[in-house]
């Protein structure tokens, strides 16, 4: 896919000493991400990060669904940059898309209106003793990575590259809305040719693919999902985004967003069984990837240390393309090599359509 | 009492996302929202724009208004620098505020939202935590995440030395100090009236509807469940 | 005999350099390019009546041989005074007055990310079209003869997102003329506009614009493109509002044309720095003032003639030209 522009939006991004800031969606389904991203930092990389205990969830979810007034989130905002302060700590990174747009969108409404940052320090003040000062650089997890992606291609083990044929890989990039449609210049790449994960993909081998709903919404739309009577508006644009990519033969999708990758992934079970459509190679789903998993790939983490058992569409055939080596008997065992049964099978994972099963009852 | 316009204009959102429109439709063009319902995110700015207090009303209790999913596409494009989603954010919160959500039912799902996630917050310090995501209000979530469901505490610890304890990692439970602040936050930032406000207006209109237990578990489900399909 | 530099060479610096000879005064015209010419050089047919650019063009090269007044090419300006102008390489000319007719500078594109042109094949802007039609082949990337076709009006014209705020004026006319030049040579084609408003201000201008619809059954549809993507089959998918309904529309077509609008002239701000001129807030120059003295600058000496202080279409140029080279002899007779 061709770019022209991305040079021009680029962002301060700091080399070490991270705060770190956990996502609800990623560690609910893609905790195996969140330990490996912290990996990757602290052992490949020799880099420091704190995981505070203290910290919380930014409540964007809350704030998303308007249950959560403006007030209150930045106050929660503020509360995790007071915890900054104290460790000692400058660089912010979150997790999360929608927490990244929170912030970012917190700390320009402080600037636009200083008066509500005035009230948020009294708040925070007034409910728990803290002061807080603003984070020298604000940055999502991924553009962390994104800033290594050089030097994690120098540890590769694994390049995005098909290991029979030798062709690059072919990668959907998913940004996610909130990364740089608020603001722009607040990701790498900007909100029309965002670079972040393409950076990745092509420093390590493989070629990002264009196609006509790719800045779409993965179809999250908070209430439009969290509340079921809504959810048709959620797999519609997630249905709209894999008919859009699927004549390309995209190899997987990766996504910046833990919602994104999640909805992705777990859309297609729904339409496999409602339709019995399924949008990879043989039968299969499209493998959908954190860009942590990819990252961990590319530096020759197991692919279940990575957690990426926990998906619904199966990985192993893009692990076979990479050829990667890993143990099929392993996927599904729980702690210490219990065995605690497997998923039941479905649709999407190439099994027949006689278990088709209507999701509208 | 103040103008519904003018109480719009207290929120900073309001302020930063409404300059003026000029009606030119590429919020619309590319708002997932609107390929979805009967719903076209620039006539809401474009009524909002007139000040027209009895339209701004219809806003504020009609179901329009919660069919945005708040993914921002509108703000990029807007060549006005107008924010769409930022309008909506200041009408659903005003419809809060003032209880008008229960008029309508998409707005009456806020209540829903409360309880789901709102409480959640509180009780957890997160939005979300697995034991949330129940399979059987969740079958779009699939066969595997059944799986972990049912196997939470063999298949997440191999992932997070905390899973549902104290200390540093994945899925810990927040100590109760951290709980305390955050719960002190949303007292005095707002965040309880608010939470209050839906219950309150929940109930009311509970019992309008006929709920004679007001806004218990079975009307917080139906809000939940139900769709009257009329939105398309 | 009182001497006048004219800054560019342009339809409006030529048309000054014509009166100004008329009313017994010497000009010399100043021109960046290698070629006098201006903007038209790159224009296919006027509207609202077709003719030729390069007919308009040719005769007022004649008139300008004919009157031997001297262009000087490739003499670009680095600053001025009422009194001379010097060049970037350093030499200065002396003079009486100066009239500024540099005109405008083209939005690129580009800038509209979204759009993907220069990424995207079969993405082109008016200029493009302009320039196919001069050459006599008008065609897809690929070759092939477009099925299906979007102008889409304003682009880089009342957008905030890309600090040009006014309205170019002349893009929706040249939307309804390439419209038209386009059915004319793919009868078969679908053509869409896609308009916010339609702003017919000249003569002949609205009923181009029926003719448009009425004959050639081009099709407009009120609302702006929000974004193109490419399709696997080569083609742009592009989304908008059909604001009149009130309905998201999404549709693939074989060619995008963007028409683009004029904004102030990347030399306007260093000239005015060195000349101490007043620019309004879009870039261009302003005027002494909008009424009485829309020809003159807020530095006496210093004119205007033609875009170089806001869009216009080259009647209007040729017209100004003339009230400028006269307010200039005017100055110079007092």
């Amino acid at each position: 896919m061709k770019r022209n522009s991305w040079k021009e939006y680029q962002k301060q991004i700091a080399d070490d000493r991270y705060y770190y800031a956990r996502s609800c969606i990623r560690q609910n389904f893609f905790p195996g991400s969140e330990k490996a991203f912290i990996d990757i930092l602290q052992n490949d990389l020799g880099r420091d990060l704190l995981d505070d205990p203290k910290h919380s969830s930014c409540t964007g979810i809350g704030y998303h669904s308007d249950i959560v007034p403006l007030e209150t989130i930045m106050t929660v905002v503020a509360r995790q940059f007071a915890l900054m302060t104290e460790a000692g700590y400058e660089n912010f990174v979150a997790s999360c898309i929608t927490s990244f747009g929170v912030y970012t969108e917190v700390l320009a409404t402080w600037e636009e209106f200083p008066e509500t940052e005035e009230k948020t320090r009294e708040n925070l003040l007034k409910a728990t003793g803290r002061e807080f000062r603003k984070p020298a650089s604000l940055a999502h997890t991924s553009d962390v990575m994104f800033h290594f992606r050089e030097e994690i291609a120098r540890k590769a083990k694994h390049k995005l590259v098909n290991a029979l044929t030798g062709e690059p890989l072919h990668v959907v990039e998913h940004i996610g809305c909130h990364y740089a449609k608020i603001f722009p210049k607040s990701g790498i790449g900007g909100s029309e040719f965002p670079y972040v994960l393409a950076g990745m993909i092509e420093s390590w081998g493989g070629q990002c693919v264009d196609y006509p709903e790719r800045r779409h919404c993965c179809g999250f739309g908070f209430r439009n999902y969290l509340v079921q009577a809504n959810r048709g508006y959620s797999i519609a644009n997630s249905h709209k985004k894999l008919e859009s990519m699927a004549p390309y033969k995209p190899d997987f999708i990766v996504a910046n967003c833990p919602g994104c990758a999640m909805f992705l992934d777990k859309w297609q079970y729904a339409i496999a069984e409602m339709e019995g459509t399924t949008y990879g190679e043989n039968g299969h789903g499209i493998p959908v990837l954190t860009y942590e998993e990819m990252a961990g790939l590319v530096l020759g983490y197991d692919p279940w240390a990575l957690g990426m058992q926990m998906h619904q569409v199966d990985v192993e055939p893009l692990l076979d393309k990479m050829g990667i080596d890993y143990d099929p008997a392993a996927k599904y065992l729980g702690r210490n090599g219990k065995y605690i049964g497997k998923p039941a099978s479905a649709v999407v994972n190439g099994c027949p359509p006689d278990t088709l099963y209507d999701m509208r009852e | 009492m103040a103008k519904y316009f003018d109480m719009l204009m207290e929120d900073v959102r309001f302020r930063e996302g409404l300059n003026s429109c000029m009606n030119c439709g590429v919020c619309t063009g590319v708002c997932p929202a609107a390929e979805f319902y009967n719903y076209d995110p620039r006539q809401i700015v474009s009524i909002v724009q007139t000040r027209d207090e009895e339209a701004i009303e219809r806003l504020l209790k009609g179901d329009t208004i919660w069919y945005c999913g708040e993914c921002m596409s509108c703000r990029p494009r807007c060549p006005r620098g107008n924010t769409p989603g930022y309008v909506i954010q200041a009408l659903r919160t005003l419809s809060q505020k003032l209880g008008f959500f229960a008029e309508s039912e998409k707005g009456r799902q806020q209540l829903a939202l409360k309880r789901i996630i709102g409480d959640n917050i509180l009780r957890t310090g997160y939005c979300i935590v697995p034991r949330l995501v129940k399979p059987d209000l969740h079958p779009e979530q699939g066969t595997v995440w059944k799986w972990i469901f049912d196997h939470d505490k063999d298949i997440f610890p191999q992932f997070t030395p905390v899973y549902m304890r104290h200390g540093a990692g994945a899925l810990r439970r927040l100590d109760e100090e951290s709980l305390g602040e955050i719960d002190r936050i949303f007292e005095v930032s707002g965040g309880k009236a608010m939470f209050e406000s839906i219950e309150r207006h929940s109930d009311r209109k509970a019992r309008e509807l006929g709920y004679e237990e007001g806004a218990d578990q079975r009307y917080m489900m139906d809000v939940f469940l139900n769709n009257s399909n009329e939105h398309y | 005999m009182k001497k006048v530099i004219i800054i560019g060479g342009g339809a409006a610096g030529m048309q000054t350099a014509l009166r100004l000879a008329e009313r017994g005064i010497e000009a010399l015209i100043l021109e960046k390019e290698a070629e006098a010419g201006g903007k038209l050089r790159g224009w296919h047919a006027l509207f609202p009546t077709f003719t030729p650019a390069e007919e308009v063009l040719t005769e007022l090269r004649r008139r300008i041989e004919e009157k031997k007044i001297e262009i000087r090419t490739r003499s670009e300006v680095r600053s001025l005074t009422p009194k001379s102008v010097t060049l970037a390489d350093g030499q200065r000319l002396d003079c009486d007055a100066v009239v500024l007719a540099s005109g405008f500078t083209l939005f690129d594109a580009a800038i509209k990310e979204e759009y993907g042109y220069g990424l995207y094949d079969n993405v082109f802007t008016s200029a493009d079209i302009e320039r196919m039609l001069n050459e006599g082949r008008v065609a897809r990337a690929d070759g092939s003869a477009p099925q299906r076709i979007a102008l889409l009006h304003c682009v880089g014209s009342r957008d905030e997102k890309v600090c040009q705020q006014h309205c170019s004026r002349v893009c929706c006319i040249t939307g309804v003329k390439q419209a038209m030049e386009l059915k004319q040579r793919f009868p078969e084609a679908d053509i869409f506009n896609f308009y916010m408003d339609i702003r017919m201000f000249g003569p002949g201008y609205e009923e181009m614009y029926r003719e448009a619809q009425q004959k050639c059954n081009v099709h407009f549809v009120r609302g702006r493109i929000s974004e193109a993507a490419p399709t696997l089959d080569g083609r742009i998918q592009i989304k908008a509002e059909d604001t009149l309904t009130g309905r998201p529309l999404r549709m693939s077509v074989d060619m995008l044309i963007l028409l683009v609008g004029m904004r102030a002239n990347d030399d306007s701000a260093a000239l005015a720095e060195s000349a101490g001129l007043q620019r309004s807030p879009s870039g261009f120059m302003a005027p002494r003032d909008h009424f009485l003295h829309n020809v003159e600058s807020n530095v006496e000496g210093i004119f205007y003639a033609g875009t170089v202080t806001a869009p216009k279409n080259i009647g209007e140029t040729l017209n100004e030209a003339i009230a400028a080279a006269d307010a200039a002899a005017d100055y110079l007779n007092e």
